[in-house]
C-alpha cells in the first residue's frame, strides 16, 4: 500500500487542532482569498503560517484551497498569494482553474498541485491533462464510481483523493450557477446558497403537477462500507467534508474513520465495528447518508423530498478540559442530569459509557441537572479522562 | 452582428434551410450520448463541416465511447467541448477545438492558456459582466466566441432528478418540467436523459448588439436555441427586442459582507 491519508476539514484554528488530535493526517482550509467557503471563518496569512508550522511540528500536512473559478479581477493578487503559500511551506494547493495551475507551473513552486473536486474529474483523459500541468493528485468528482477510480489510477499513477463522508452537491461540482440566478451570489466563487436544498413548485406547461414540493436535496455521503475496497482500488486520501461543521462533528467523524483505517491496516476490522461506526456516524449528522455513486447511480432513495428539515444535534454534552482533585472538569454543551448514561470518547482510549452519579458546579456545589451551555462543571467518575475528550449521549 | 458569424444549434434538420436562406451557415450539433440538454443527433446523421457539441462531463465509460469515434471526426469543422479529455485526445488532430467548460470560461488568463495549448477558440461564459466580457475579448490571444442568445444551462447533475421526484410523487413519466420559486421569482426548466439532468434558467438572455467589442476579435456569435422557431431567432438577430440582459449589468457577489454592503446593510 502507498500513501494512506485521512484528510480533515479545518474551518478554523480550533477545528484544525481537534482534527489533528482526533487522528487526521492532513487538513485542508482556505485563506481569506480564493477559497470556495467565502463565509467560513477562513485563515489570515499569519494564522496560515502558524498553522503550517504547527502541523509540520507534529508531522502532519496542510493543503490550502485556491479553488474558485477566477474572474479577471481575481487574477491581480494571485501570483503574490501563490508565492506566499509556497514561502510558508504549505504542502499543496487545491485548484480548479487552469490560470492557477499554469501560474503554479510557471513560477516553479515547491508545494504540490492538487486538482480540486470543483474540476469534476471522472476520467483518465482529463486526469492526464492535469498531470501534464504538474498535478500530483486529483481530488475526484463525488460522482466517481469504482470503475472510474480503478481506470484513473491505472492510467495516470496519480495520487487519488476521494470524498469519504459529508454533504453532497446535487450538481456535478462547478457546473452549477443556480445561486447566481436566484440570489445573484456567485456559487463558483464561494457564494453558493445551496438552492438544491430549497423546495419548488413542480410544473408542466404552467400547470402544477402535484401539491408536493419538488426537492432535489441529496442525502450525505458515507463510505464506511467501501473504505477497504477504495484502498484496494488505489485511493490514497480519504477526505471528510465540512469546513463549516462543529468540532464535535469533525472529531467524531475523524475518530471513526481513523479507527476504520487503522483496523484495515492492522487487519482487525470486523463487521461488528463497521456496524458500530455506521451507528455513530448516522447519529452525529443531521442528515441520512449513503455511498451515493460508488457502486450504483443514486436513485429515488438517495434524496430528500421534504425540504430542509434538519434537526440540530443535541448529543454533544460536554468537552473535557482536564482533571482536578479527582474530578473530571468539563465545559457543558447540552443538557444532562444525574442518572443519565453517557459516553466518553477521545483519540487515546476506547470509547466507554458510564452513569452520571454526581455533578458539581464551579464552587463544588452539587447540582442535579446541567442546563447552562459553556458552564464549567465537575464530575466524579472514579477515573481521569484526557483533556479534549468529549462526552456525548450514549449511542 | 453579421449573420455569417452566427453559430447556432439545430433542433430539427429542416431548420437548416431556413437559416441558410438568411445567411446563417454555421451549425452546432449536440452528439448523441456525448451531450446534455439539447436535441441530440447520431454522429452519422450530422452534416459535414458542422460543429459538434460535446458537453457531457465524461466518466470512464463515456471516455471509451468518445475514443471509439475519434476516427470519424475528420469530416467535421470543430468540436465545442466541456470535458478536458477531448482536448487531451484531439489536440494533435486537424480539427478546431473550442473550449466551452460550463461556467469556467470567465477570465483571460485561463482562456489564453487553452488558446495556446491546442484550442482554436473559447466560448465565454455569460455569468459575468459586460465589462468582464469586453476585457476578455481585448486580452485574448485568438478570436473568441460570444454566447449571445439562449436559455442558460445553469446546472448539470448526474442524478435523474425528474424521474426520482416522479417516482416519489407517483407521477407518470413526465420530462421537460419546470420548477418555480415564487420568493425569488425564479423558474428553471429541467430536462433529463439517462446521463443525468440539465437545468436551464427559463428566461432567454439576449446580448445581441449590447457588447462593445471589436468584431475582428470574434470568431462566432453563439445562439443556443432551446425552444424557439427559426423565424423568431432570425427576427431577434435582426433586432427584435427579446429576452433580458442576464449578468451584463449585474455583478455577482460571493461574500455576505459584499452582499450586505450592496443592499446598504453596512
Amino acid at each position: 500500500m502507498g500513501l494512506i491519508e485521512l484528510l480533515a476539514p479545518a474551518g478554523s484554528k480550533e477545528k484544525m487542532e481537534f482534527a489533528f488530535l482526533y487522528g487526521a493526517d492532513a487538513i485542508y482550509f482556505a485563506g481569506q482569498e480564493f477559497g470556495l467557503r467565502a463565509n467560513a471563518k477562513n485563515f489570515t496569512r499569519e494564522e496560515m503560517k502558524e498553522t503550517v508550522e504547527y502541523a509540520h511540528s507534529i508531522g502532519k500536512k496542510c493543503y490550502v484551497t485556491v479553488n474558485i473559478v477566477f474572474h479577471n479581477e481575481d487574477l491581480e493578487n494571485l501570483k503574490d498569494y501563490l508565492l506566499f503559500l509556497d514561502s510558508i511551506h504549505v504542502d499543496a494547493i487545491l485548484a480548479s482553474d487552469v490560470s492557477v495551475m499554469n501560474l503554479y507551473k510557471e513560477l516553479g513552486l515547491h508545494m504540490e498541485l492538487h486538482i480540486s473536486t470543483q474540476a469534476s474529474t471522472l476520467n483518465s483523459g482529463a486526469a492526464l491533462f492535469y498531470k501534464e500541468l504538474g498535478a500530483k493528485r486529483i481530488v475526484l468528482a463525488r460522482e466517481a464510481n469504482r470503475k472510474d477510480i480503478i481506470d484513473i489510477k491505472e492510467k495516470t499513477g496519480l495520487d487519488l483523493e476521494c470524498f469519504a463522508h459529508g454533504a453532497m452537491c446535487t450538481s456535478i461540482s462547478g457546473r452549477c450557477v443556480m445561486s447566481n440566478y436566484a440570489t445573484n451570489r456567485d456559487s463558483n466563487r464561494g457564494g453558493c446558497v445551496q438552492i438544491c436544498r430549497w423546495t419548488f413548485d413542480y410544473l408542466k406547461d404552467n400547470e402544477k403537477l402535484t401539491d408536493k414540493p419538488f426537492s432535489m436535496t441529496p442525502k450525505d455521503l458515507n463510505m464506511i462500507s467501501y473504505i477497504e475496497d477504495m484502498l484496494k482500488n488505489g485511493v490514497n486520501s480519504f477526505k471528510i467534508e465540512g469546513r463549516m461543521r462543529s468540532i464535535y462533528y469533525v472529531s467524531t467523524v475523524i475518530l471513526i474513520y481513523r479507527r476504520i483505517l487503522d483496523k484495515i491496516i492492522n487487519n482487525t476490522l470486523t463487521d461488528e465495528y463497521k456496524d458500530y461506526a455506521l451507528k455513530v456516524l448516522n447519529r452525529v449528522a443531521n442528515r441520512e447518508s449513503s455511498p451515493q455513486f460508488y457502486d450504483k447511480l443514486p436513485g429515488v432513495n438517495e434524496q430528500y423530498y421534504l425540504g430542509r428539515d434538519e434537526a440540530s444535534n443535541q448529543d454533544f454534552l460536554g468537552l473535557v478540559l482536564g482533571n482536578k482533585d479527582g474530578y473530571v472538569e468539563i465545559e457543558e454543551r447540552n443538557t444532562f442530569k444525574v442518572g443519565d448514561v453517557v459516553e466518553f470518547f477521545g483519540p487515546s482510549f476506547e470509547t466507554f459509557s458510564c452513569t452520571i452519579n454526581k455533578i458539581y458546579d464551579k464552587d463544588m456545589n452539587e447540582i442535579e441537572k446541567a442546563i447552562h451551555p459553556k458552564e464549567i462543571l465537575y464530575l466524579d467518575l472514579g477515573r481521569e479522562i484526557p483533556r479534549y475528550s468529549m462526552m456525548r449521549v450514549k449511542i | 452582428m453579421e449573420k455569417s458569424k452566427v453559430l447556432i444549434n439545430v433542433n430539427n434538420l429542416s431548420e437548416i434551410d431556413e437559416y441558410k436562406k438568411v445567411g446563417i451557415s454555421n451549425f452546432l450539433f449536440p452528439v448523441k450520448d456525448l451531450s446534455m440538454g439539447y436535441q441530440e443527433y447520431e454522429l452519422d446523421s450530422i452534416p459535414d463541416n458542422s460543429y459538434l457539441l460535446i458537453n457531457r462531463v465524461f466518466d470512464t465509460e463515456t471516455l471509451e465511447l468518445f475514443k471509439s469515434i475519434i476516427d470519424k471526426l475528420d469530416r467535421f469543422k470543430g468540436v465545442v467541448f466541456e470535458d478536458l479529455s477531448v482536448l487531451y485526445y484531439l489536440k494533435d488532430k486537424d480539427i478546431e477545438l473550442i473550449w466551452n467548460q460550463a461556467h469556467f470560461v470567465t477570465n483571460y488568463a485561463s482562456i489564453n492558456y487553452y488558446l495556446n495549448h491546442g484550442c482554436t477558440s473559447a466560448v465565454i461564459s455569460n455569468e459575468i459582466t459586460k465589462e468582464e466580457i469586453e476585457e476578455i475579448v481585448k486580452k485574448s490571444d485568438k478570436k473568441v466566441i460570444l454566447n449571445v442568445l439562449g436559455k442558460n444551462m445553469v446546472m448539470y447533475s448526474r442524478r435523474t432528478l425528474v424521474s426520482n421526484f416522479n417516482k416519489y410523487s407517483n407521477i407518470d413519466n413526465v420530462n421537460g418540467v419546470n420548477i418555480e420559486d415564487k420568493k425569488t421569482n425564479t423558474n428553471f426548466y429541467l430536462k433529463e436523459n439517462k446521463y443525468g439532468t440539465a437545468v436551464f434558467n427559463n428566461t432567454y438572455f439576449n446580448y445581441i448588439n449590447k457588447l462593445d467589442v471589436d468584431d475582428n476579435n470574434i470568431l462566432y456569435y453563439l445562439v443556443y436555441n432551446l425552444d424557439l422557431e427559426p423565424s423568431k431567432i432570425i427576427s431577434i438577430i435582426d433586432g427584435e427586442e427579446f429576452g433580458n440582459d442576464g449578468f451584463l449589468f449585474k455583478k455577482t457577489t460571493y461574500k455576505m459582507k459584499e452582499y450586505d454592503d450592496r443592499r446598504g446593510d453596512k
